[in-house]
C-alpha cells in the first residue's frame, strides 16, 4: 500500500493555505499504471496534476472536491 | 487499447490534438493563451511543452488577424486548429470565417481546400454576461460550407476532434465551457468518460440515441443534453418513458435518426441552449413536418433562450437558460398531462 501525497511545498500555503481535489481521472477501485494522473488539485485558479507513484489499485481517500494541504494522503494505491 | 481513465472534455480534446499532432507535421494550433496556459478552458493543456512554440503559437488579441492566418495556412497545406477563445468573439474575425474559409472551396472550384478546426467556447450558466454566454449554434450552421460539431462528453469530443482535424474542409468546434470539467467549473455527470488511449474518429452526422424510450422523443446537444437525460429519468419515476437523442453534429444534421424516433414515439420536444427564433429547435421540428406532419399525436415543442440576451443577473440567467424541469414540463404539457 502506498500513499498518494500532496507534494510538499507544491504552493505557498502562506498566500493560500488550501486547496481542493478538482478530478479525479480513475474510479474508486479501479487499477492504475505507475505514473498515471490520478488526479488533479486546484489552488486559487491553478491546476496540479497528481502522479501515481506506482501501479496498482487506487483507494480514494479525499473524493472529488474535498480540501487539501501540502503533504495530505488523497488516496493510497494497492501494489498489484 | 481500451482504458479506465476517466477523462475530462477537455483532457479528451486535447488528446486528440496531440495524437494529430504527432502523427501529422502539419497539425499546429494558436490562438489566445493556448500555449503556457493551455487554453483558457484547457483545450490545449500539455501541448507546448511536447510541441514547442512553433507549432502550438500564442497569438496577439487579433481574431481578425490570426483566423485571416489560419484560413490561408490551410490553403498552402497545413492543419491549423484556431481558437476563437468564445465563440461570442466571432464578431471582429467572421469575414474570415464565413467569406474565406466557408466559400474559398467553392470560388476556387474546388481547387483550394481550407482544412481548418476553428475552436471555440460556448454557453453561459455560471454569470458571464451576454458577451461570455452565448452558445449561436445557428449563427454558424446556417452558414454552407462549415461544419459544426458540439460533443456532450469526452468520448465524443475526443473522436470528433480527430475527425474535425482530418476533414478537408472548415470545422467550427464547439465545446461547452460547463462541460469541460474544469476545476473552476461545475459540469454534469456524464460529461467526463471513459475512452480509448489510441486515436479514433467519429463520423459527422451521426446523432446517438442516449436513451431510447416509447412516449416521446427530446433532442438536444451539448449541455442540454445533459438536462434532457435528467429530465428522463425523473419522468421515467412517473411512468413516463423518453427517448433521449443526442445530435452531435449540427452540420452536417442527422434527420433521419430523429424523424425515425418521432415516428415511433409521435411526439417531440426539442431543447437548444441557443436563442429560439430561427434555430436549431425550428430545423428539427421542421425537419419532421416535412416528411410527415401526420408523425404528430400532439403539437412538437421547443424550448431556448426566449430571445434576449443573456442576463448577467444569476436569478435572471437561470431563468432563460432551459433546465431539467423546463424540459420534464414540457414533456407532461406534450402528453397531456398536469406538471
Amino acid at each position: 500500500m502506498t500513499d498518494i501525497v500532496v507534494p510538499k511545498g507544491l504552493w505557498d500555503t502562506q498566500k493560500t493555505p488550501e486547496g481542493i481535489v478538482a478530478n479525479w481521472f480513475f474510479a474508486d477501485g479501479g487499477n492504475v499504471p505507475e505514473g498515471a494522473t490520478v488526479a488533479e488539485l486546484m489552488v486559487e485558479k491553478s491546476t496540479f496534476d497528481i502522479a501515481a507513484p506506482n501501479a496498482g489499485r487506487l483507494h480514494i481517500v479525499v473524493a472529488k472536491d474535498g480540501v487539501v494541504k501540502p503533504e495530505t494522503v488523497i488516496g493510497r494505491i494497492d501494489g498489484v | 487499447m481500451s482504458s479506465n481513465r476517466i477523462m475530462t472534455v477537455s483532457r479528451a480534446i486535447s488528446e486528440a490534438i496531440a495524437q494529430e499532432m504527432r502523427s501529422d507535421p502539419n497539425v499546429f494550433v494558436m490562438g489566445e493563451d493556448i500555449g503556457a496556459y493551455g487554453g483558457i478552458f484547457g483545450a490545449t493543456s500539455g501541448l507546448l511543452g511536447e510541441f514547442g512554440d512553433a507549432r502550438v503559437r500564442d497569438t496577439p488579441i487579433s481574431e481578425t488577424a490570426f483566423i485571416g492566418a489560419g484560413v490561408g495556412a490551410a490553403m498552402a497545406g497545413m492543419r491549423p486548429i484556431v481558437e476563437l477563445m468564445f465563440v461570442d468573439f466571432f464578431g471582429v474575425c467572421m469575414d474570415a470565417i464565413y467569406n474565406l474559409a466557408a466559400k474559398n472551396i467553392y470560388f476556387s472550384g474546388g481547387n483550394c481546400k481550407v482544412p481548418m478546426v476553428i475552436m471555440m467556447a460556448t454557453g453561459g450558466g455560471y454569470s458571464d454576461a451576454g458577451q461570455h454566454s452565448q452558445t449561436l449554434h445557428a449563427t454558424f450552421a446556417h452558414l454552407p460550407g462549415l461544419k459544426v460539431v458540439a460533443p456532450s462528453n469526452a468520448y465524443d469530443a475526443k473522436g470528433l476532434m480527430t475527425a474535425a482535424i482530418r476533414d478537408d474542409g472548415p470545422v467550427i468546434f464547439m465545446f461547452h465551457k460547463g462541460l469541460q470539467g474544469l476545476a473552476w467549473m461545475a459540469s454534469p455527470e456524464g460529461a467526463a468518460t471513459e475512452l480509448p488511449e489510441e486515436s479514433y474518429a467519429l463520423p459527422f452526422g451521426e446523432a446517438k440515441i442516449l436513451r431510447p424510450g416509447k412516449d416521446i422523443t427530446i433532442v438536444a446537444i451539448s449541455m442540454m443534453v445533459h438536462h434532457a437525460l435528467e429530465a428522463a429519468n425523473a419522468l421515467a419515476r412517473d411512468g413516463i418513458d423518453a427517448e433521449v437523442i443526442d445530435l452531435r453534429t449540427l452540420v452536417p444534421l442527422d434527420r433521419k435518426t430523429v424523424i425515425k424516433s418521432v415516428a415511433k414515439t409521435g411526439r417531440l420536444v426539442v431543447v437548444d441552449e441557443d436563442y429560439k427564433s430561427f434555430g436549431l429547435t425550428a430545423e428539427i421540428i421542421t425537419s419532421v413536418a416535412e416528411e410527415n406532419p401526420s408523425y404528430f399525436k400532439s403539437p412538437p415543442r421547443r424550448l431556448a433562450v426566449p430571445d434576449v440576451p443573456i442576463p448577467y443577473s444569476r436569478p435572471m440567467e437561470q431563468f432563460v437558460l432551459p433546465d431539467a424541469a423546463d424540459i420534464a414540463a414540457a414533456v407532461r404539457a406534450s402528453l397531456g398531462k398536469a406538471a
